[in-house]
């Protein structure tokens, strides 16, 4: 199995009026292909940025980082954005659909800056909703879905441009419990058919269903 | 997509849409009469002067056409004069002045304008016929209605009083032969018009071989300011100014005019900026999450840029054609209490529509709204993704 | 019935007087020395002539004038009827200026002291009976003839006045409509702690009003300050002493309430709106 996630000795400091806070301290981290990884730990313990370093939101301090084999730790924004673009899916705990287009359209909408073109984007959006079980609600806007739907839509979204990785920042965080199970369940599906999942949780559930369990505090992995 | 996006992102805020379409088209009505008022005078006028194609004008030397009282002496020989040059095809000799028509109530008086009927160029007929004889006149509606006559009808008129005899002087009885729309004279001004020589000849010595203005017909192809030159050279009692000299003067006059629609077209312009600036602005700030998952699922800065210029945009394709009807509205509007304005010929059109000056408008809005929704959609997409996610997520 | 003449005001065509600076031929002088005129400040400054100078004067280009003497530099007034003229004026004592122009015994108008409104209305109206061939005018009824143009500007500015207002209220309401708009969390967690719509909507009208109110002082001051430009522009384009622009305490509390009254009607729209939507609607779930 390849590695896609390489990360070495990644620092990520802040400086917040005149202290600098330490949000990662040296974390070096493997992620092979295919793999489904779950990020655990207390608030604050820099869990979460760890999760904007991977999905190439935010650059860390030193250290390195390739995603899929490429360097990534020191692309500039248009790079950057294009990276994220093809090799990355992000899943949010808000979901963070677009309010004003239709579940089928926010997941068009990463294939459409890709390029694709409106017949072809249009089946692989249908798809992607049928596989996340939404395709009779793909006219349906933002509002008019459910909390848990919302996710499925933005699972769909995340995963449009086939990305190397997936990344979900406490995708269950706004869900009931019924829900969450089902979300859970979602993920368990996508990893076995072969996406590679790092998941930020807090979610003890969704943490045991992932293959390996990484235990972070003050910025450093534990365990 | 960006579209779709775009146009649902307007209609999800209805009202507020309505209310920018609305100010933005308002603000386009107003740039667009105010353009139409900088370059309409001007423009009106040029089309005023020129519309019986006389190019020069003569008048005593340092006045303006009908500015003051002063005549040219020895009319008829300068006339002539003006007839032998090569590049003249017509001179049309003006005499003014005025005229009472004692009536059983009061006198009326009137602007009186004494023409040669062949090449005069100073109204046009509406009804019947040139006064071609002597003791024969046309009027406008003005004067008509103040006498109570009609074409076919006579009238007795004077052309002053004499207060030591106490009659009226020059009196003549004239035959109305025609019903004339005059093309220089300000709203509701009553006139009449008729043989020079009959004029002359009523207002007596003071007024024999003099005129108050000639204005000049040159050939095809003549050189306009070469013959201005040469014929205030040749004849050193009169003015000569061409159609450029006479704008200008008007324009000198009506300067109050065109600063203004400088000053209230740029007021125009910086409201619909502000407006546009301020709807984008708020529309940016309320969307920063969604602006900021755009860029984190991959989407391009400039891509986030155009989409939110997209919906500026669209308040401007749709506020425009709104924003022009209105316009047009209100020049006429605006037109018909500028019509009334004194010693200006009526038929001036202070708001003169041309498209040029709705282009102009609308590009300037257009441009400006465009402008208005730059810096806060790059200041949007340009926002720090993590950090931004971050707060998003606290508020 | 006192009939004062003193001077008659005629104007002359700008090309009907020469003005020379250096002393001048002694044709058509009086033997007890040169007549004396007055020049508007207008000529006086253009042809760089002051009190004192020699200047020659004549009824038409190229005929012989009279030699005179500059004895007074006159200010004009501040007359609307004079906007935008470009022509100056010399005064002369009546008689020199009808022996000028070949007038005889003629004048073009007299101007009547009379000992107020009732003996004005009598000597009008007897001045009209019995003189024949003259007509007499009041005085006012002459300004507002003369001032015409300024009655069609006038009217022309409130044209624009009343478009403006309609711009500035589309413009004030969406302004509301978006700061509202803006405050929706707020007003969601106001109404989910228990306050009344009322308490809202009077807070939001309250803030409304303020802006109004705020924004109609600057924008009196604003129009203070383009007011005083405008007259100091166009007093010098036009070289008139005449105030162009304004600011009464009329217009400022017109001002300044309409602009309140629009602030709050356009604050109660948007804040009714807003307080009827669901506080959670609000905060977006």
């Amino acid at each position: 199995m390849s590695v896609i996630v390489d990360a070495r000795g990644l620092v990520r400091e802040y400086r917040m009026g005149e202290e600098i806070v330490h949000a990662l301290r040296g974390v070096s981290l493997t992620v092979r292909e295919g793999e489904y990884v779950a990020i655990v730990g207390p608030s604050g313990c820099g869990k979460s940025t760890l999760l904007n370093l991977l999905g190439v939101i935010d650059r860390p301090t030193s250290g390195e980082l390739s995603i899929a084999g490429e360097r990534v730790d020191r692309l500039g924004d248009s790079r950057a954005t294009e990276f994220r673009l093809r090799r990355i899916g992000f899943v949010f705990q808000r979901f963070y659909l677009m309010q004003a287009l239709t579940a089928r359209e926010n997941v068009e909408l990463p294939l459409a800056e890709a390029g694709m073109a409106g017949t072809e984007r249009r089946d692989r959006a249908l798809d992607l909703l049928d596989y996340v079980g939404l395709r009779k609600r793909e006219r349906h806007r933002p509002s008019q879905l459910s909390g848990g739907e919302q996710q499925r839509v933005a699972i769909a979204r995340a995963l449009a441009n086939r990305p190397a990785l997936l990344l979900a920042d406490e995708p269950t965080g706004e869900l009931d419990a019924r829900t969450g199970a089902e979300m859970i369940a979602l993920f368990g599906r996508l990893n076995a058919d072969g996406t590679t999942i790092v998941v930020v949780t807090h979610d003890e559930e969704l943490a045991s269903a992932a293959q390996r369990v990484v235990h972070m505090r003050d910025g450093e992995i534990v365990g | 997509m960006l579209a779709t996006l775009a146009l649902a992102s307007l209609l999800r805020h209805r009202a507020r849409t309505a209310l920018a379409i609305l100010g933005v088209a308002v603000s386009a009505a107003m740039l667009l009469d105010m353009v139409m008022l900088s370059s309409g005078m001007r423009e009106s006028f040029r089309g005023l002067l020129l519309s019986q194609g006389f190019q020069l004008r003569l008048s005593p030397k340092g006045t303006l056409p009908f500015d003051t009282e002063a005549t040219i002496r020895s009319a008829d020989s300068l006339v002539a004069l003006i007839r032998a040059r090569p590049a003249v095809a017509a001179v049309s000799p003006v005499l003014g002045g005025q005229l009472h028509f004692p009536t059983t109530g009061a006198t009326v008086n009137a602007t009186a304008l004494g023409i040669e009927p062949a090449v005069q160029g100073d109204y046009e007929l509406v009804d019947g016929r040139h006064p071609v004889a002597e003791g024969e006149v046309v009027a406008n509606d003005a004067l008509l209605r103040a006498l109570g006559r009609s074409v076919g009808d006579t009238v007795r008129a004077a052309a002053g009083y004499d207060p030591q005899l106490r009659t009226l002087s020059g009196q003549r009885v004239l035959r109305v032969v025609g019903r004339v729309r005059f093309i220089y004279l300000a709203f509701e001004q009553r006139a009449a018009a008729l043989p020079i020589g009959t004029l002359r000849a009523m207002n007596g010595p003071a007024s024999a071989d003099r005129a108050s203005l000639a204005m000049v017909r040159l050939r095809p192809g003549a050189d306009v300011a070469r013959e201005r030159v040469a014929l205030e050279r040749q004849l050193r009692t009169v003015t000569v100014i061409s159609t450029v000299e006479a704008i200008k003067q008007v324009d000198e006059r009506l300067s109050y005019f065109r600063q203004l629609a400088v000053i209230l077209g740029a007021v125009s312009l910086v409201v619909g900026f502000l407006l546009v600036t301020t709807l984008v602005t708020v529309s940016v700030n309320e969307r920063i999450g969604e602006i900021t998952v755009m860029r984190a699922i991959g989407v391009r800065r400039w891509r986030v840029v155009a989409q939110i210029l997209l919906e500026s945009t669209a308040i401007m394709v749709v506020a425009s054609p709104l924003g022009l009807a209105l316009g047009l509205v209100t020049a006429r509007w605006l037109n018909s209490i500028l019509a009334r304005f004194p010693g200006l010929p009526e038929r001036i059109d202070f708001f003169l529509f041309q498209p040029s000056a709705a282009w102009t408008a609308l590009g300037l809005l257009a441009l400006s709204g465009i402008l208005a929704g730059v810096y806060p959609s790059w200041r949007g997409a340009s926002l720090p993704i993590a950090t931004t996610m971050r707060q998003e997520a606290v508020g | 019935m006192r009939v004062r003449l003193p001077f008659i005001l005629l104007v002359l065509p700008l090309g009907v007087l020469s003005a020379q600076s250096a002393p001048t031929s002694a044709r058509g002088l009086p033997q007890d020395g040169p007549r004396s005129i007055a020049i508007d400040g207008r000529l006086a400054a253009d042809a760089g002539l002051r009190v004192g100078d020699r200047v020659v004067v004549a009824s038409e280009p190229g005929v012989a004038g009279d030699t005179v003497v500059i004895a007074g530099i006159v200010q004009r007034r501040a007359d609307p009827a004079e906007i935008a003229r470009g022509e100056y004026r010399v005064r002369l004592h009546l008689d020199h200026l009808q022996s000028l122009l070949g007038y005889g015994d003629r004048v073009d108008r007299f101007a009547v002291a009379t000992r107020g409104g009732a003996a004005t209305a009598d000597a009008v109206s007897r001045i009209n009976d019995a003189a024949y061939g003259f007509r007499a005018h009041r005085s006012a009824d002459v300004a507002v003839e003369t001032s015409r143009t300024f009655a069609v500007v006038s009217r022309f500015h409130r044209a624009i006045g009343v478009i403006t207002i309609v711009a500035s209220a589309i413009f004030l309401l969406c302004i509301m409509l978006l700061k509202v708009d803006e405050r929706r969390r707020d007003v969601a967690a106001l109404r989910l702690i228990g306050c009344s719509t009322r308490t809202i909507v009077g807070s939001v009208v309250l803030e409304a009003g303020a802006i109004a109110v705020l924004g109609s002082l600057a924008g009196v001051a604003v129009g203070g300050a383009a007011s005083w430009i405008v007259n100091q522009h166009y007093q010098a384009v036009y070289r008139t002493p005449l105030r162009f622009s304004i600011v009464t305490a009329d217009i400022v509390m017109l001002a300044v309430s309409l602009s309140l009254v629009l602030g709050i009607v356009a604050g109660w729209l948007a804040a009714r709106r807003l307080v009827r939507t669901p506080p959670l609607a609000l905060f977006g779930r």
